[in-house]
């Protein structure tokens, strides 16, 4: 990865104590907006998205456990505004509730 | 047309040739400079004939209109060094007010009535300034370093908490000063903009508290704690780059009157914590 692409922190197999894998939070990519212009692709130095020539659009997402749970700066890159993620709000209840069922010598 | 009172800007402008965002940015760029004697400098000769807006550049306050998010007025901006007073992005504004823009490239009646009310707030004189706050912050704070290659990160070794987005706390009383980590000014690299979060207004845990921007990329500041803003560093609106100098002092973002500390602390990391997680970041970047 090159100095140009540092950005954002890189995600973790937990957040907040609570296991990656049980949290819901990705980009969402509407593809009757994307243009295939690639920003979010190029943005992302977590390699969220990929490519498959085969379809239309080309873009996908990928590896959506490796999105940096609350991080949308994709989305900011996106001029046609084909990015959306999950409801904030909800996914932080979640992930508290998620928590607080954990058994106190696994929550950290 | 008769020129009101109010502050004449350099306009950077997105020029919008091929979408309606972009016309609309054209049309407020035209409204302010018909109403302040602004003058607007055209992107694209911008880029190839530097010399032509130098002094426009240069003796005004710089206004960027950016049309959608893809930020091309801002970029140019970075790109020629220029410090940015105030902006628009016409998307943003339009979602925030529910606003539908036409498809059309021709604006029509209610895109030109956006433009004009989108250059009206942006000339509005920005007042309600918050008082002067009476926080105690500690004068001299001690912190440690972890260097990698060129660059040192700093993180204070007592009395802050931080959430796991590289956000910090800091609480004296019922009140918590909040800001954004080394680890955010070092990824973002210069600082252009600030966009404060609203006073008054309640804030969940992980809720938006604004946004720091870079030619780079938009970090939005994940608030550590819940409660009630009640300040504003408003010093960032003028000079954003004190959040690259000095991320944990005259870079603060806000103050939040706490809701519900005890169970926010739940979710945030001591300075032992959070090292932790800044190694791990800093050490997965290097990854070639």
């Amino acid at each position: 990865m090159s100095d140009d692409m540092r950005i954002l922190p890189p995600t973790g197999d937990t957040f907040m104590g609570v296991s990656r894998d049980t949290i819901d939070w990705c980009p969402i990519i509407d593809n009757d907006k994307c243009n295939d212009c690639m920003e979010c692709l190029k943005f992302c130095p977590h390699k969220v998205f990929d490519v498959n020539e085969n379809s239309t659009p080309k873009l996908f997402v990928k590896n959506p456990k490796n999105c940096v749970v609350f991080c949308r700066a994709c989305s900011k890159t996106c001029g046609p505004e084909a990015i959306t993620f999950p409801n904030k709000p909800e996914t932080i209840k979640k992930i508290k509730k998620t928590r607080k069922e954990l058994p106190p010598n696994e929550s950290n | 047309m008769s020129q009101i009172k109010s502050k004449k800007y350099a306009i950077l402008t997105c020029n919008g040739l091929d979408k309606s965002a972009g016309c609309v940015a054209r049309e407020i760029a035209l409204e302010i400079a018909e109403q302040t004697g602004s003058e607007i400098i055209c992107p694209v000769l911008y880029n190839v004939a530097y010399a032509r807006y130098k002094k426009t550049a240069e003796e005004n306050p710089l206004l960027v209109i950016d049309g959608c998010q893809t930020r091309c007025a801002s970029k140019l901006a970075v790109g020629k060094g220029l410090k940015v007073a105030k902006k628009i992005t016409v998307t943003e504004y339009a979602k925030i007010n529910g606003i539908e823009l036409c498809e059309s490239l021709r604006l029509d009646a209610s895109a030109l009535e956006l433009s004009k009310t989108l250059a009206n707030e942006a000339l509005k004189e920005e007042t309600a300034k918050a008082g002067e706050g009476t926080f105690a912050f500690p004068e001299n704070i001690e912190y440690s370093a972890y260097k990698k290659d060129k660059f040192i990160f700093k993180t204070p070794t007592e009395g802050f908490l931080f959430n796991e987005n590289d956000c910090w706390a800091y609480v004296v009383g019922n009140i918590a000063r909040v800001g954004v980590a080394d680890y955010v000014q070092h990824s973002l690299l210069d600082i252009i903009f600030f966009t404060p979060p609203t006073v008054g207004t309640e804030i969940e845990q992980f809720g938006e508290l604004g946004q720091v921007e870079s030619g780079k990329a938009i970090f939005e500041v994940v608030s550590p704690v819940s409660g009630k803003i009640i300040r504003v560093n408003d010093e960032l609106v003028n000079i954003p780059e004190l959040i690259n100098q000095s991320p944990y002092e005259k870079g603060w973002i806000a103050e939040i009157e706490l809701s519900d500390f005890e169970e926010d602390k739940e979710f945030l990391l001591d300075y032992e914590g959070y090292f932790k997680v800044l190694k791990r970041k800093v050490d997965e970047y290097h990854v070639k």
